[in-house]
């Protein structure tokens, strides 16, 4: 199936239940990791024109931080994790007090040690997503190294815009947001997981999903 | 005379006469592909998205593909008077955002793809390539004004550069 459009609303509601639960795996590996309670939204199920993906998670030219892997296992997709630059900078601090117990500003460490941990974080949390999936659909979990990348939003979307834009011009994406909660006060820490399904993954999921 | 900004998104695909500034913002593994003629005064800018259409237009932008993007270009720009022998290229982007070590997916190398198709395409119809900034793993902004003929590439933690 390689026609976005043609989904009808119980397959995009169990696309978006799938992702639900994947969510609320990667919630409690990432609470885990930070010692924080996670606070999660309900996911989306989205279709977005490949041409409107820039400017679909916020200001196109804004600068984030952004973990990619690849699932090879049964369920074959791609994840990204995303998040503001400052979010992801707060995340590594409170990552690296936690494994050193005092705090250590980012700016002070080599930017290799940074991504190292914020690789790791992302890896987390979309391992557990993606793990949370194959448990469901009885496939199996094998994973990618996770690659790491700073730079404006709508350089990062290219990635997905090109996977889907060699078989159309619509994306179907399952967006959700974590965020984690006690921080000091002015301070926040969130991020998107966006699930990129490849067509053939979609329909072994709607298939043993018994909804296609 | 004032220059309009004009801002081209994904896939869009623009020719305009002098003067003018082409903008494209956040190219990743995208082209940004500049052409113009000094004498005539016209320049066009496109957005390529992948290297090749493999024949599979259907209604899609036609500044989505290397290989449909090229031709139409020059067809519009001889359209408001250029002339071929003199038009020039520049292109921008290509980069690879993410690698994953030791994985090699088509999707991740897209960029040198769209590079060597964009190159061989412009080639082919005897363009001139009159300077290119592409690949690396950064994604770059882009602008072209019509009152230097110079692409200004602005790339996250390197600055602004002329080419």
């Amino acid at each position: 199936m390689s026609d976005m459009e043609s989904f009808n609303s119980l397959q995009l509601d169990t696309i978006r239940e799938v992702g639900n639960i994947g969510t609320g795996n990667a919630a409690t590996a990432l609470s885990g990791l930070l010692s924080r309670k996670i606070q999660m939204t309900v996911p989306k199920t989205e279709l977005v024109s490949i041409y409107d993906l820039g400017e679909h998670y916020g200001n196109p030219m804004q600068i984030v931080g952004a973990v990619f892997v690849r699932s090879l296992g049964g369920f074959q997709c791609s994840l990204i994790f995303i998040q503001n630059e400052e979010d992801a900078r707060l995340m590594v601090e409170l990552l690296l007090k936690q494994q050193f117990g005092t705090f250590i500003p980012v700016g002070e460490i080599p930017q290799e040690m940074t991504d190292s941990a914020l690789s790791e974080a992302g890896n987390i949390v979309l391992s557990s997503f993606l793990n949370a999936i194959n448990m469901l659909l009885g496939t199996q979990h094998q994973i990618s190294v996770p690659g790491v990348a700073h730079d404006m939003l709508s350089s990062i979307l290219d990635v997905v815009a090109s996977i889907y834009g060699q078989m159309g011009e619509t994306a179907l994406l399952v967006n959700t947001e974590l965020s984690v909660e006690g921080l000091e006060e002015g301070r926040k820490i969130s991020g998107h997981i966006i699930l990129i399904p490849d067509p053939d993954a979609l329909e072994l999921l709607l298939r043993k999903l018994k909804v296609m | 005379m004032a220059e309009n900004s004009i801002v081209l998104g994904m896939a869009d695909l623009m020719v305009i006469r002098a003067p003018a500034r082409l903008i494209t913002l956040g190219l990743g593994s995208c082209i940004g592909l500049v052409v113009y003629d000094t004498a005539a005064k016209v320049a066009g800018m496109a957005h390529i998205m992948l290297p090749n259409s493999r024949g599979l237009m259907g209604s899609e932008k036609v500044g989505k593909f290397a290989d449909t993007a090229v031709p139409r270009i020059i067809d519009d720009m001889l359209r408001l008077g250029a002339v071929k022998n003199r038009i020039r290229a520049k292109i921008a982007g290509g980069a690879q955002m993410f690698s994953l070590p030791g994985m090699s997916a088509d999707f991740l190398t897209v960029g040198a793809k769209n590079v060597s198709e964009t190159m061989l395409r412009l080639r082919s119809m005897g363009i001139a390539l009159a300077a290119a900034d592409t690949g690396g793993n950064k994604g770059r902004t882009i602008e072209f004004s019509t009152s230097s003929w110079m692409l200004k590439v602005k790339t996250l933690g390197k600055g602004v550069k002329e080419i």
